[in-house]
């Protein structure tokens, strides 16, 4: 396909390009990782292109979902201006997620995107972040013991954003001198028409995506083994879930638990004192805060078909419970009987939300 | 002296065909064991996955859920995806590794209490041999 | 008689553990409301108890405050008295919290006796988490030195962790190898009867050593807070305070006081705008951040519940950046506190300020006509 190339940074070279569309008046807005100072990074929806100088694409955190914030900004109505958003390929499939929900829409967004390396937690972007990103930088992308990568990073198979209209092979290349763009979609050819960069032909890199894929999948099996079902069950769920406080942190910061009032926190869920008195009774003690289990499983009944591993559960959670590996497990299992995976098509229905008369016959009837 | 374990099994029933069902093996006066504690919903999927789940957590020894046959559907398709979500619930609990044969779905139509009768039985013996929910007594949930 | 003392044989936790079974074996109490470490044993959570086998199992007084206890008592009583008497064993805070909760209408008082003991502060819970049998060790030598390194912050400049200001019904006091239990509350009386400890009138030692630890505590926490009013001063400054934010509101979330089911923070009103009206503040400003208003949950937060806050610092805890957020919320519920004379949780007939008036006050803050 048609690719641009330039001699810059990634982070440059994004920047030039969301420097022309604004000129060229094709955006209206940029929505992309800004960095305030050297721990103060966010999403900034950018009108300003003098403002672009904060923008910093790549660095390897996620404060939030983009794909979330970008329901934020789409639920009510859809654009009426093209704006550009850069974000990781996990994000922009919980976006599709979100659009399948009726909780964003797509229309007027051009998005760019990139093969990722992963994000370094953000609770370990708290200290020696610089060195952190260095050794991120320097070292290539099979390379999964980098410090603080999240886990569910580590094991993402998806790391190349099949959907984006703009895709930078980052990870591939690991160089940070020259950048590449590949204009995928028509959408994209016309947003970049006049651009000034050498145009060449190139397709994404196969051998490497399929060598990295391969690591990470190797790496999965070995972080998976320790979660089988056997070695769970109650009471290796109570083993990892029995510091959770109730706080539903996971849920907030998950982009598919898009609910304004969470069932788990609604007066429905609450059972009052006879019921606990009774429980008390049975049991000879009770746990409080109550039904931290029952929120965990609930959640994965409502949104496991659609979790796509992003890890910000992981990252939000005050006792550093590992809700994105158990979630992403139980992902990968719920998706597999319905051969569904989220955000790879936004015309696929969210098994869930549909039915075939002749399957799974086998059920209800013996 | 050693007690005999009753199980009791939380009965959703879909109010036109598996409610009808079981009343008709109640009036025909067919023996079976006393172990569902039957609740009446318009369709079988009026019931959310999490009722499934908030009966199991707390200390219910099994689930049944019934509803008509597919294509008997009063509201045309609901039981389709009463079954999608039973796959979905059945697939979460194997995969923590958490008991999958306390719930079970049933296809029972108004006429068929003789069915009625048999998947409460076999049901019903089936969670005797299982044993009590071990979750009823689990504290840290 | 003015308390009964117990000399310490094994550890405080045990001491304070048999206190706690006497009670309930005497009868005086149907279940116990107190910490208990998970089974993973790297943390603890409260557990409502009935079974005396489990009650074996407790731990009064852990080292660190994962869930604030009046949090979690609002799960178990917001809908009504339970049917049970129920001895809490909690911290200081957390009962001022609980009481505070009780005039939002969202715990329920009845049926439930507090307990509290001279708080030697809690380590931050991510710390303990990580290496929970170092810490297991140092409390006792913290409790018995009553140092603050390492603690949580806000409790290094707490100075209600004793006795007076919170209204418990029971104290349990600690000093040199001694545990003192002094009755609080009226009622408290016939408790501290039963229990077949040494009576004590002299209680000079004990104070003594509260008033000491007392003034340490207030001198840090005069230096914090002047020196927190230097950082907060002005938008700019506050800006610069909270970086590092993410807006995740987790701080409103383990927060005792926040007790909305939806926040008005995360309510549709506050946060579904159309995107032509995002578009339209970005352009004001040259850009917004998302997620957006990180300033405006903060300073809002504290206009609800600032009156109330207890600085327990559970805030800070639960936040994935370690942004000061307990300290600033401590420093500023201080401020308005003052200004009502008002301590929140110390007296549960006293009313919360602003659910209440008095039409004679605060002059000093109108802009009337006839102003001079
Ligand atoms: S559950 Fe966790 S890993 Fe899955 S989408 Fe939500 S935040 Fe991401
Ligand atoms: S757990 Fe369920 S109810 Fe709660 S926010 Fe997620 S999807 Fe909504
Ligand atoms: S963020 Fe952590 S502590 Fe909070 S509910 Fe989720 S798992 Fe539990
Ligand atoms: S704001 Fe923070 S310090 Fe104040 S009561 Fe809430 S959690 Fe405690
Ligand atoms: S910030 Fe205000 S609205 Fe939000 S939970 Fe606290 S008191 Fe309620
Ligand atoms: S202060 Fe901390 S807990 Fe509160 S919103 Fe900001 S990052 Fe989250
Ligand atoms: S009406 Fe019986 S299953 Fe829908």
């Amino acid at each position: 396909m048609k690719a641009l190339k330039l001699s810059q940074s990634p982070d440059n070279a994004i920047g030039s390009l969301l420097k022309y569309l604004f000129e060229q008046n094709k955006i209206s807005a940029a929505f992309v990782l800004c960095k305030n100072n050297s721990r103060d990074y966010f999403y900034g929806l950018i009108t300003d292109k003098n403002l672009l100088e904060k923008i910093t694409p790549t660095t390897p955190i996620m404060p939030s979902s983009a794909g979330k914030m970008l329901s934020k900004l789409t639920m009510l109505e859809p654009l009426t201006s093209p704006i550009a958003v850069v974000l990781r390929p996990c994000e922009m499939r919980a976006f599709y997620e979100l659009i399948k929900l009726e909780q964003a829409r797509p229309d007027n967004i051009l998005f760019i995107s990139f093969t990722c390396k992963g994000v370094i937690s953000i609770k370990e972007s708290k200290d020696g972040f610089e060195e952190k990103i260095e050794a991120y930088q320097k070292n290539p992308a099979t390379e999964l013991t980098l410090p603080g990568l999240r886990q569910c990073c580590q094991i993402c198979e998806n790391f190349v954003p099949e959907n984006a209209d703009i895709i930078l092979p980052l990870i591939e290349k690991n160089d940070l001198n020259n950048t590449t763009f590949l204009i995928k979609t028509e959408k994209a050819e016309d947003f970049v028409q006049g651009f000034e960069a050498e145009t060449v032909e190139e397709e994404l890199n196969d051998t490497e995506i399929s060598k990295i894929k391969e690591k990470r999948a190797r790496k999965k099996a070995e972080v998976f083994a320790n979660i089988t079902p056997d070695k769970l069950g109650m009471k290796g769920l109570i083993d990892i879930f029995g510091r959770c406080l109730n706080c539903h942190a996971c849920g907030r910061a998950c982009p598919i638990c898009y609910c304004n009032l969470c069932y788990f926190d609604s007066a429905d869920s609450e059972v009052g004192p006879k019921a606990y008195e009774a429980e008390t009774e049975t049991k000879g003690a009770y746990r409080l805060p109550a039904n931290t289990i029952f929120y965990h499983i609930g959640r994965m009944i409502h949104i496991s078909l659609s979790c796509i591993g992003c890890g910000m559960c992981t990252d939000v959670c005050p006792v550093s419970i590992p809700v994105g590996t158990i979630f992403t497990r139980v992902a990968e299992s719920a998706q597999e009987v319905f051969k569904y995976i989220p955000g790879r098509n936004i015309e696929e229905k969210i098994p869930i939300l549909t039915f075939k008369i002749n399957e799974f016959e086998e059920i209800g009837e013996e | 002296m050693e007690q005999t374990f009753n199980p009791r099994i939380i009965g959703f029933l879909c109010n036109w065909c598996s409610y009808a069902g079981a009343d008709l093996a109640g009036v025909s006066r067919l023996q079976m064991p006393p172990s569902i504690i039957p609740i009446r919903v318009m369709c079988s999927s009026r019931v959310d996955p999490l009722f499934i789940l908030t009966a199991l957590l707390r200390g219910s020894d099994a689930v049944l859920v019934a509803g008509c046959h597919p294509g008997d559907c009063h509201y045309q398709y609901g039981n389709y995806h009463t079954r999608r979500r039973i796959v979905l619930f059945n697939k979460i609990f194997e995969t923590l590794g958490l008991e999958t044969d306390r719930v079970r779905l049933a296809w029972v139509s108004a006429s068929e209490g003789g069915r009625y009768r048999d998947v409460v039985t076999q049901f019903t013996e089936h969670i005797k041999e299982k044993g009590p929910n071990p979750l009823k007594k689990e504290i840290f949930l | 008689m003015k308390g009964k003392i117990i000399e310490i044989k094994s550890d405080l936790n045990t001491a304070i553990k048999n206190i706690i079974k006497t009670l309930v074996q005497k009868k005086l109490f149907d279940a116990v409301f107190v910490p208990v470490r998970i089974p993973s044993r790297e943390s603890f959570a409260y557990l409502l108890i009935k079974d005396k086998e489990i009650l074996e199992s407790i731990t009064p007084l852990p080292p660190t405050m994962p869930v604030q206890g009046a949090r979690a008592l609002k799960d178990l009583t917001r809908l009504g008295k339970l049917n049970l008497r129920i001895l809490c064993i909690m911290r200081p805070c957390e009962i001022r919290a609980a009481v505070e909760l009780a005039k939002l209408r969202q715990i329920t008082l009845q049926n439930l006796t507090f307990f509290s003991f001279d708080c030697p502060g809690v380590f931050p819970t991510a710390e303990y988490i990580k290496s929970p049998e170092k810490y297991d060790q140092n409390i006792i030598e913290k409790i018995k030195a009553w140092q603050e390194d390492g603690l949580r912050p806000n409790c290094s400049i707490c100075v209600n962790f004793s006795h007076y200001n919170t209204p418990a019904d029971l104290h349990i006091g600690f000093y040199r190898n001694h545990l003192l239990i002094y009755p609080v509350s009226k009622n408290s009386q016939k408790i501290l009867d039963i229990l077949s400890y040494r009576a004590e009138d002299d209680l000079t030692e004990w104070e003594n050593s509260i008033n000491t630890l007392l003034k340490k505590k207030k001198e840090n926490r005069s230096r914090k807070f002047s020196l927190l009013s230097n950082q907060t001063k002005g938008i700019e400054n506050l800006e610069e305070f909270f970086t590092g934010c993410i807006n995740c509101h987790n701080c409103m979330r383990v927060c005792p006081i926040c007790y909305c089911r939806q926040c008005f923070f995360e309510s549709p009103e506050q946060s579904h705008h159309e995107a032509e009206e995002y578009l339209a503040r970005a352009k004001e400003k040259g850009g917004i951040r998302f997620p957006p208003e990180r300033m405006v949950f903060h300073l809002g937060r504290m206009n609800h519940m600032a009156l109330s806050c207890v600085g327990c610092g559970s805030c800070e805890d639960g936040c994935p950046m370690d942004v000061p957020v307990g300290q600033i919320f401590s420093f500023i519920g201080n401020e308005v506190q003052k200004m009502f004379d008002y301590l929140p949780g110390k007296n549960l007939e006293e009313p919360i300020p602003l659910l209440t008036f008095k039409e004679d006050e605060l002059h000093e803050y109108e802009d009337t006509r006839e102003k001079k």
